[in-house]
């Protein structure tokens, strides 16, 4: 629009502009401010009767951990769980506007959600964003027409899968589905498996650390199991503890009250109704 | 050369096999299973064979995201044009609309596919979408990167009047050919027969694949080699 | 596939971080087992503790490669040193010599983060901090690496050094005895490991003092 010989209305739709603009910047050498990631184990598999889903819960912002103990795995129907990996920010924002939209879906329609639902509102929002909204997910639950398991990647693509696992933790917690998963596993069976995937990426990823969330969700009813596993308490802790010296020296604790620059003038002509 | 972020990352995009060819009654389509980002596979056993109506698929290839949106708008699209007009959409119909949005959208889009099926006015009919969003009725048709190894082969195998069983045969023997040397392709080989009867889904695992010059034979894991007692024994 | 040997880099950055704490008669340096490139473990027994000369001991972070080849070329120093003057170097002159080495790949460095620490030629303890050209310091304390960030505002909260500046000049050594200190670092690299992704595994405590050289290990967060 920039180079047109006349202002031309904006025609709707998305605009890009920014972003090619950020490109050449950083291209250039400035660099954008940094998002809190969650350099991510995610990960679900489908069990005899449902399916489970399972996340590590740390959260990092480059080299630092920024919380120790994050939420991974999001609400979006009663029936219906998202893990979520990538920019904390995108994955939050996109599952709880998708899970507005299905809470107003099932107003209007009287009925539960299902989870292509939810699939195709979620991947129509990432399509739309091509991939800037970096949200990389794995949607599960149980709905009228079984158990379903879905990944999602930040550019709108979209996988239907037995086990399935994303984030920067994804290798590690896949080669243990691929060496472990079977059909039909209970839910014993599954939990452990979930946890051992989601272990193996907390361990040999670095992106990933902290405690194990798992959530089973099966035909009418569902399990949130906050912080399932703790494997990583704190090695040491001082015997004696530590005092911290107040060194900050205080000058006034006399409070001058703020002058009023407004006068008000009691009385006056009441106002009208 | 070992694995980064950003390879996980990346755009997933389907370096593929997919072929599409007609016989005497009806089509084939055919097409590996291997979507990967980079140089990891996210997914061994995709399903890359789209149906679009009762008597239309399409095979995908390039970015999965566009291909999938490509391949949902005109699924949209020819329901409401099968109910408005009361009677299944033609294949001629189905390219069409393909190729309007990859033309249309031609610089959003990095997807090239191959629709076919089977309808009562012109029988089994295969049409490329290739890149740009031009399009060709073609008696076959072959696309994704494992494509650049079948060309002569087709060139040379490929006859007029084949049966079903001929046409099945060639197609798993292709992408069986094209998943030996392209990177990029791999997994299983599903195939999709259209023709006056209805629509058959066929399924080869990768282990039960023909082997072709200086393959091995498969192995479930490589713990089975590691496990046979003997010779590694130092 | 895009563009994946374009930008090849001579350096990597394999974390971790040290510390060091003088005493009055002793000389604490610890430093993580992890050695990590990206977000990869590559190993989490990997010594970044290197024994320069009888009372002078180096940790460093960075990139261990470079740390490698700096750690062999002292060792070589040091040997020709020891034919030449038929004795173990100071600490002092080994700082001097390390400082040194560093600055003569001013232009093309030693990507290594490190610090020493040792006795000097009265017993008392000594700390010698670096960048990696070759500026060094003596000072009480310091630390280096990866969670240096999270560890240096700890040890100033704790062992506010007197400045440099201060006439007549201070004694920079901390206050503490022994165990304290060694507790100091336990807590340090605990809290560390909380907080940097690059710390962990294991703590390696080196204590050096009038009766030698002593080494202790503590676990720490594996994830």
């Amino acid at each position: 629009m920039a180079n047109s010989a006349i202002d031309v209305p904006p025609r709707g739709g998305f605009s890009f502009d920014l972003c090619r603009r950020n490109e050449m910047l950083t291209k250039k050498g400035v660099n954008p401010p940094s998002f809190r990631k969650t350099g991510t184990t995610i990960v679900g598999l489908i069990f005899q009767d449902g399916v489970i889903l399972g996340a590590d819960t740390r959260a990092t912002e480059g080299p630092i951990v920024c919380d120790k103990n994050c939420e991974k795995i999001h609400y979006m129907a009663p029936n219906i769980y998202c893990c979520g990996a990538g920019t904390a920010a995108d994955t939050e924002a996109v599952t709880d506007m998708v899970s507005s939209q299905l809470q107003l879906h099932r107003y209007h329609t009287g009925r539960e959600s299902r989870v292509v639902t939810a699939l195709t509102l979620l991947k129509k929002h990432l399509f739309n964003y091509q991939g800037y909204v970096q949200a990389a997910l794995v949607l599960g639950g149980v709905d009228c027409t079984g158990p379903h398991l879905h990944t999602i990647y930040p550019h709108g693509s979209t996988d239907t899968l037995p086990f399935a696992t994303m984030g920067s933790g994804s290798l590690a917690a896949m080669a243990i589905f691929e060496s472990k998963y079977k059909e039909g596993l209970t839910r014993d069976e599954g939990i452990q498996l979930v946890v051992e995937a989601i272990c193996s990426g907390i361990f040999n990823d670095l992106g990933s650390g902290s405690n194990v969330d798992v959530c089973v969700i099966t035909k009418g009813h569902k399990e949130y199991l906050r912080n399932h596993l703790l494997p990583n308490p704190r090695t040491f802790v001082s015997s004696k503890g530590y005092s911290f010296a107040k060194k900050t020296e205080v000058l006034l604790t006399k409070i001058t009250p703020l002058k009023e620059k407004v006068e008000v003038i009691e009385g006056g002509d009441a106002m009208e109704e | 050369m070992d694995l980064k972020i950003e390879d996980v990352n990346a755009p997933h995009s389907m370096g593929t096999t997919i072929i599409g060819l007609t016989y005497n009654g009806g089509v084939v389509l055919a097409a590996d299973s291997r979507t990967s980002t980079g140089v990891y596979v996210a997914n061994r056993a995709s399903d890359k064979i789209t149906q679009l109506t009762d008597n239309v698929y399409v095979c995908r290839s390039g970015s999965a995201a566009d291909s999938q949106i490509v391949s949902d708008y005109v699924r949209y699209f020819l329901h409401q044009h099968t109910i408005e007009l009361g009677q299944p959409a033609t294949v001629k119909v189905a390219a069409n609309l393909v190729r309007l949005l990859s033309y249309n959208n031609k610089s959003m889009l990095q997807t090239g596919l191959i629709v076919g099926g089977w309808d009562k006015y012109e029988g089994g009919k295969i049409y490329g979408v290739p890149l740009g969003g031009t399009i060709i009725e073609q008696p076959f048709a072959i696309g994704g990167s494992g494509s650049s190894y079948l060309y002569g082969f087709f060139d040379q195998v490929w006859r007029e009047g084949m049966t079903q069983e001929e046409a099945e045969q060639l197609a798993v023997k292709a992408v069986s050919l094209a998943i030996a040397r392209d990177g990029a392709s791999g997994g299983v080989v599903r195939t999709v027969t259209i023709n006056s009867e209805g629509v058959t889904r066929k399924f080869y695992p990768g282990d039960k694949l023909p082997l072709w010059h200086e393959e091995l034979e498969p192995q479930n894991s490589l713990l089975d080699i590691l496990n046979v007692a003997s010779p590694m024994n130092i | 596939m895009t563009k994946q040997h374009a930008n090849w880099s001579p350096y990597d950055n394999n974390g971790g971080s040290c510390v060091a704490i003088a005493g009055a008669d002793y000389c604490v340096i610890a430093a993580d087992t992890r050695m990590s490139t990206g977000y990869s473990i590559l190993t989490r027994d990997y010594s970044k503790i290197c024994k320069l000369a009888d009372k002078c001991v180096m940790a460093s972070s960075g990139f261990q490669a470079d740390v490698k080849a700096l750690q062999k070329l002292l060792a070589a120093r040091h040997l020709i040193y020891q034919h030449q003057h038929n004795k173990q170097m100071s600490c002092p002159a080994m700082a001097q010599l390390l400082s040194n080495t560093l600055y003569y790949k001013r232009f093309f460095p030693y990507y290594s983060f490190n610090v020493v620490g040792g006795l000097d030629n009265e017993g008392k303890g000594c700390v010698y901090t670096y960048d990696a050209v070759g500026s060094y310091e003596r000072v009480g304390y310091s630390s280096q690496g990866s969670g240096s960030t999270l560890i240096m505002p700890f040890l100033d909260n704790q062992l506010k050094s007197p400045s440099p500046l201060l006439l007549p000049a201070q004694d920079a050594v901390t206050p503490l005895s022994e165990a304290e200190a060694v507790d100091l670092v336990k807590t340090c690299f605990a809290s560390a490991t909380e907080r940097d992704i690059y710390t962990g595994d294991k703590l390696e405590i080196v204590v050096l003092n009038k009766d030698g050289i002593c080494r202790e290990y503590m676990e720490l967060r594996k994830d």
